[in-house]
């Protein structure tokens, strides 16, 4: 069976290696193994960024019928990735930083970084500047869920938080706490 | 951590704020939440419906035109809400204004202090009397030439004006004013040598 891409419904062009059966099984060759999984890896972050998908669970390779059907299973060549192989990816991701354990203490659901929380803070700062929002008290919701449609648009929660800490760190934003919740201020800031 | 003195404190004021804020995104969310119960029991009824169960369903569209209800109310509520954030947001901005004009009143209030009418008037006066002082040196000075001195500048105002009378004398021989059309070459070649004649003579 000759290996070529496939165009997904959503449009995301899965590479020809997607369509070869030993990617989907774990190699005894810890070389070839390692080359496999950067090559998942790789593939999971442009899907996920592609999707703007935060989250891969353990779960999804074990039951179908969520967002990473067309990444984790091919039905083309009857394939599909096994929980232990993905729980495996999901370590080394982590461990190469291009994603975190969340919440943390448990190895079965990671928040995906294909923007690191540093790019995530220069997204939302931007957001704030070119949208007029500097100075003005955020709420969480405010940038998760804008009227308008903005690239923060879903983000979780704890990402965002990640995003507003290294802000803080930077004097670019303030942290609000009331009893109800959170909210944020972000300035000009020096740089 | 220089940025850090830029940060306003978090006064009662933001709190306030922020809790109306997050008011409205709870009621926000609990829109959504009913938009789902509505979609929910729509297609409830329907399936009653189909099922030939007509007094099911419309328990279950008497129970989705009471969260419609919600709906419209919850609505009003929002904008209510909404209209209090945008009115203290915008009695914010009016009173930053009001500072940037406070602080322009005083800038210039300082500087008018600085440039009071009196301090003007002493300074033109000042300048008065500087002037009428540089005149009376230069008086001073063009008085305390001594007799022989003034003699001596009679004596050159005479040289003088009796070079001027004598330049008349000379005879100053000028240029006649071409009375032919100049023709090429050889008429610019004899005026030159013409003027070259004169030059000496008026100098």
């Amino acid at each position: 069976m000759s290996l070529t891409t496939h165009t997904t419904t959503s449009g995301f062009i899965l590479p020809s290696i997607h369509s070869a059966p030993p990617f989907f099984t774990q190699q005894p060759n810890p070389t070839t193994q390692s080359i496999a999984t950067d090559q998942w890896i790789h593939l999971i972050q442009a899907y996920a960024r592609h999707n703007r998908l935060f989250v891969l669970r353990v779960e999804d390779a074990e039951i179908s019928g969520n967002d990473w059907d067309e990444v984790l299973r091919n039905e083309r060549i009857n394939r599909k990735l096994l929980p232990m192989h993905l729980t495996q990816i999901l370590a080394k991701m982590v461990f190469s930083n291009v994603a975190t354990y969340d919440p943390p203490k448990q190895t079965r659901s990671v928040l995906l970084y294909w923007r690191l929380p540093d790019e995530w803070a220069e997204v939302l700062h931007s957001w704030a500047v070119s949208t007029a929002q500097l100075n003005t008290i955020l709420t969480f919701y405010d940038i998760t869920d804008p009227p308008v449609k903005s690239e923060l648009s879903g983000i979780p929660v704890s990402l965002l938080r990640k995003a507003i800490n290294i802000l803080v760190k930077s004097g670019r934003a303030q942290l609000i706490g009331v009893a109800d919740g959170e909210g944020v201020r972000l300035f000009s800031g020096g740089r | 951590m220089g940025g850090k003195q830029s940060i306003p404190k978090i006064t009662s004021q933001d709190r306030a704020i922020l809790d109306l804020k997050l008011q409205r995104d709870k009621l926000r969310q609990y829109q959504k939440k009913i938009q789902v119960i509505l979609d929910r029991e729509g297609v409830i009824a329907k399936t009653h419906l189909a099922a030939g169960q007509k007094d099911r369903a419309i328990v279950a569209l008497r129970r989705r035109k009471y969260q419609q209800s919600l709906l419209l109310k919850t609505d009003g509520q929002l904008e209510t809400l909404e209209q209090l954030v945008s009115t203290i947001e915008f009695s914010l901005v009016e009173v930053s204004v009001l500072q940037g004009l406070k602080q322009g009143n005083d800038i210039l209030k300082e500087i008018h202090k600085e440039m009071n009418i009196d301090a003007v008037e002493r300074l033109l006066e000042e300048t008065h009397e500087a002037r009428e002082y540089q005149r009376e040196i230069g008086e001073m000075l063009s008085n305390s030439l001594t007799t022989d001195e003034k003699d001596s500048v009679q004596e050159e105002l005479r040289q003088l004006q009796a070079d001027i009378d004598m330049e008349p004398a000379t005879d100053i021989i000028l240029p006649m004013a071409p009375i032919t059309h100049p023709i090429k070459q050889r008429n610019t070649e004899s005026a030159s040598g013409e003027e070259g004649v004169k030059v000496p003579i008026t100098a």
